[in-house]
């Protein structure tokens, strides 16, 4: 089979620009399939971009979910392989407080052994010199090969990839409606938010990877998938105070992992069911804060004493099972549904469940059954390819700082973190193109550029997602004016700027004002003085 | 050390509030802990922009329908006028050239293209009577190359609304080499610094003149006379066209400049100005604030007979937010705004935001409450007063300067 013929025709149509969606696609592509994906918004919003970016080592699930545990060791292993450029190498401790159960402790090292995740006991003593921010009070502690991952570069480099075998990825394209003749599903309607036009595409498979949108995009197609919408709460602070994943070694609950990640760390998170009709309504109160606070500072006291960058929540995107309000005892297993065996649907397959860690065993799952279906037989290869960023023989973090570190600025710096070995497609060298756009996370003028080049980037906040502009401790306060003259530049259409302009800190708005205290209040005061009161920037129509 | 008056805050309220009482006769002291919001000012007081979202033409009118915990409200409206009389005459006495009238709002360009009310613009600005016309149809915009922080498409797209024919150009001179060099330091401080020294204007007026050619006015970033209060004017002299100034991103150039005349106003009159220095605590009795101790004084109390709060809103730290209140951090002072956070914030940033309105509570003197108690001898003005969203309203400035002067003639009573 030939890659993509120029029309709307396509072996396969994937919906959803998550990890789920764009790993599909990936493999898809890398199997010869023809590959349209279609992502309502911009790649990574919703669940992929709303959680910890924890690298589970699946010890968290060993206890109450071994499947989970064993698929997540293994992608472990496989993503430190195939994404070294997303992923940092921390390592986790599993620490137990005196208000905790010392005996579970030796129940979850018998569950990660049968996992086949290895765990260190390790003295509370040395535990404190490892990680000189864990609670001092911690009785006990064990090691397990958790880390970080940014999704956000998972997802790009699988679209990346996807792209570079011969995909067609459309952001801004949300399914209104699925075409069918008689008992098959054929194709696509969807709705083109940049230019507001209807459009259809054709496709021998549609997969549904919408996460939780899934039902929704089920119920389009007349089938039933029903998911638990399980929202989950996180923070994030503004200084990396933990450099190993600090997680309580407990039964799984409130805000019992500390997570850090680039210049920063993550608590989260909460778990509460919402309604359906709520997904896309997202905000963090008051109690979740408080709770999350309040549970994180046992992790690690300095929390306390640590300025709080945003609130965020995410939907997991978990399959309902039973009538447990928590949504904590569902499983986080991977669902895959092929509705004609299901619901007598031919070309229609759903892909759920699962969690960011599994994306890429979902994505074969999912490619097999494809593949299966057009009567393609070709391998899946993900597990072995590295990802565009990770190419280069054993790339990784650490290696980059000894070798590649040296002599180079801040922003060359940031942006091998960033793009790995892609980073040489960023221009430089010229002063302008060095020019610092975001000072916290050291973003050039020619990353800039180059995202909105190669990245897909429509807005703003898309741009946020592919380099880190305004992520930083000011939240965009400067940096996302002088972002918008760049983005003006490339797509020479100002008062849509402007706009997304005021759309970008919105969207910045919403995950400061759930944790706006002490300094956090004096910046957010300061940024609307300046846009609205200095720059004369309004709402919308501007 | 003892004082007739200190003024704790070093913004544009204490320096209104010291220069008076210093023009007075009074031995005064400032103690400023840094930088204040005139660092970021746009080139123009705001007196009262807005009501409900309509654009107010004459300020003193539309002071009647705001309510009655207004700081105008409280400063009286048979006061207003007068005051921001005063208030033009002071700024003019200390160098800083201001025009506009409290009874008429004229506009100003914004860096989104778009005309804005307000009540005095410096020197450095032009004005215009009308918001729905722009005099010129022929315009050139030059900016510096590689400076990210002029904002020139965003310029033209609003004035394209004007029927303007808009060109951009950049302006290259060697001597801005230098500072393109790091990354980081193309900001509009450095640019203006290279034309403090005066020897870089004759030629890059006559770079102006030649990329100018054709247009009826030229567009250029507000970053001249940082140190040096001359550099617009004469720059402005040497192009052969009107030059209109438009802020860029902070920090302001005009705006540095101003502070720092204000401050040479006020230490030129005697007063005492400590920079870099904060305010702890102090010593109260009988309801009276005997004196201040400072950070760098240490044991060494400040005495005074009347002090004066204008530490500033949120972003001066003179009223701070932590997660279950809002406190002022050196006194204690009774606050005027909600304890639940839950409450502090619209859920849209550009709604009225209720945590805005909030500042340090006083009894109709503008004497502070502690406990509900007046403190006889400690007043409030500018931002820290609450009871406004300045934002809104576009009275930022006005609030800050008719609040210091009413404050300083009450002590002057």
């Amino acid at each position: 089979m030939m890659n993509k013929v120029k029309s709307n025709d396509y072996d396969v149509i994937i919906i959803g620009g998550g990890s789920t969606g764009t790993g599909t696609a990936r493999d898809c592509a890398m199997r010869g399939l023809s590959v349209l994906l279609v992502e309502r918004r911009d790649f990574a919003t919703g669940a992929t971009g709303r959680n910890h970016g924890l690298l589970h080592s699946g010890a968290r699930y060993a206890v109450t979910d071994h499947e989970s545990a064993s698929e997540c060791i293994k992608e472990n292993k496989i993503l430190r392989r195939i994404a070294s450029h997303c992923v940092e190498e921390n390592d986790g401790l599993f620490i137990t407080l005196p208000e905790d159960d010392m005996a579970y402790q030796s129940k979850f090292i018998d569950a990660c052994t049968s996992a086949g995740i290895n765990t260190d006991v390790i003295d509370p003593d040395l535990a404190r010199r490892m990680e000189p921010s864990v609670n001092p009070h911690l009785v006990g502690a064990v090691k397990v090969p958790d880390g970080s991952v940014d999704p956000f570069r998972l997802t790009m480099s699988n679209a990346l990839d996807a792209r570079i075998h011969g995909a067609t990825l459309l952001t801004q394209h949300e399914v209104t409606g699925i075409l069918r003749e008689q008992d098959k599903v054929v194709g696509l309607e969807l709705i083109n938010h940049e230019i507001k036009e209807k459009v259809k595409y054709y496709g021998k498979i549609i997969v549904n990877a919408g996460g939780i949108w899934g039902q929704h995009i089920a119920n389009l197609a007349e089938v039933n998938v029903n998911m638990f919408p399980a929202k989950g709460s996180l923070l994030i602070f503004g200084h990396r105070v933990n450099k190993m994943v600090i997680n309580r070694c407990r039964k799984p609950a409130d805000a019992d992992i500390l997570v850090p990640g680039d210049t920063i760390c993550l608590v989260g998170t909460t778990s509460e069911h919402i309604p359906y009709d709520q997904i896309d309504n997202m905000f963090v109160t008051k109690d979740d804060v408080d709770v999350l606070i309040r549970e994180g500072v046992k992790l690690a006291p300095s929390l306390a004493a640590t300025r709080v960058l945003r609130a965020y929540a995410g939907v997991r995107p978990l399959v309902a099972a039973d009538n447990d309000p928590s949504g904590r005892n569902i499983s986080r297993g991977i669902v895959l549904l092929d509705h004609r065996e299901r619901d007598g649907l031919s070309g229609f397959i759903t892909i759920t469940g699962g969690k960011l860690m599994t994306y890429r065993l979902m994505a074969e799952l999912a490619t097999d059954l494809i593949c299966k279906k057009l009567l393609v037989d070709k391998q899946c290869e993900t597990a072995d390819k590295p990802l565009p960023g990770s190419e280069k023989d054993g790339f990784s973090m650490k290696k980059a700082m000894q070798k590649t570190y040296s002599g180079l600025s801040i922003s060359q710096k940031s942006a091998q973190d960033r793009h790995g070995s892609l980073a040489h497609k960023i221009p430089k060298g010229d002063i302008y193109e060095d020019s610092m756009v975001c000072e916290c996370e050291g973003v050039s003028v020619g990353e800039v550029k180059y995202a909105i080049k190669e990245l897909n980037v429509n807005n703003l906040v898309d741009l946020r997602r592919r380099t880190r502009v305004g992520m930083g401790t000011c939240q965009g306060e400067l940096c996302a004016c002088r972002a918008a003259g760049l983005l003006c530049e490339a797509h020479g259409e100002p008062g849509k700027t402007k706009d997304d302009l005021a759309d970008f800190l919105q969207e910045r708005w919403k995950g400061i004002c759930p944790i706006a205290w002490g300094d956090t209040v004096n910046e957010i005061q300061f940024i609307s003085w300046i846009y609205e009161g200095v720059y004369g920037l309004k709402p919308h129509d501007n | 050390m003892k004082f007739d008056n200190i003024i704790i805050g070093g913004g544009l309220s204490g320096l209104t509030c010291g220069i008076k009482l210093a023009e007075q006769g009074r031995k005064c002291a400032i103690v400023s802990s840094g930088q204040s919001a005139i660092h970021f000012f746009s080139g123009s007081f705001d007196l009262l922009n807005w009501v409900s979202g309509q654009v107010v033409e004459n300020p003193l009118e539309g002071m009647g329908s705001l309510p009655d915990t207004h700081p105008y409200k409280r400063v009286g409206l048979e006061n207003v006028a007068c005051l921001a009389e005063e208030a033009l005459l002071l700024l003019d006495r200390a160098g800083l050239d201001f025009s506009g009238q409290a009874n008429q709002n004229h506009f100003v360009l914004t860096p989104m293209g778009t005309m804005k009310p307000t009540w005095l613009t410096l020197g450095d600005f032009t004005c215009f009577s009308q918001k729905e016309t722009f005099p010129w149809k022929q315009a050139v915009i030059l900016n510096f190359t590689g400076f990210v922080d002029f904002h020139t498409l965003f310029i033209k797209d609003g004035l394209a609304k004007f029927d303007v024919n808009v060109q951009i150009k950049n302006i290259a001179m060697e001597v801005f080499e230098a500072i393109r060099r790091n990354p980081s330091e193309m900001r509009s401080t450095n640019i203006a610094k290279k034309f403090d020294k005066g020897t870089v204007i004759e030629e890059f007026a006559q770079k102006v003149n030649e990329l100018g050619e054709g247009a009826e006015v030229v567009i250029l970033p507000a970053v001249f006379g940082l140190f040096n209060k001359s550099v617009a004017a004469e720059l402005k002299a040497k192009i052969n066209k009107p030059v209109l100034l438009i802020p860029v991103i902070p920090p302001s150039v005009p705006g540095i400049r101003s502070q720092i005349l204000l401050r040479q106003r006020f230490q030129e009159l005697g007063g005492t100005y400590l920079l870099g220095d904060n305010v702890e605590e102090g010593t109260f009795e009988n309801n009276r604030l005997l004196d201040i101790k400072t950070k760098n004084h240490g044991d060494i109390k400040l005495k005074a007979e009347q002090f004066i709060l204008t530490s500033g809103s949120f972003y001066s730290k003179g009223i701070v937010a932590a997660p279950n209140k809002i406190y002022d951090p050196i006194f204690g002072l009774d606050i005027d705004g909600d304890t639940d956070r839950a409450q502090w914030f619209d859920e849209k940033i550009f709604n009225d935001q209720p945590y805005m309105y909030y500042g340090v509570k006083t009894d109709k003197h503008f004497r502070a409450l502690m406990s509900g108690e007046p403190i006889g001898n400690l007043y409030v003005a500018g931002s820290v007063l609450g009871g406004a969203n300045a934002l809104k309203e576009g009275s930022g400035a006005g609030i800050c300067l008719l609040s210091s002067l009413h404050v300083a003639a009450q002590i002057l009573k």
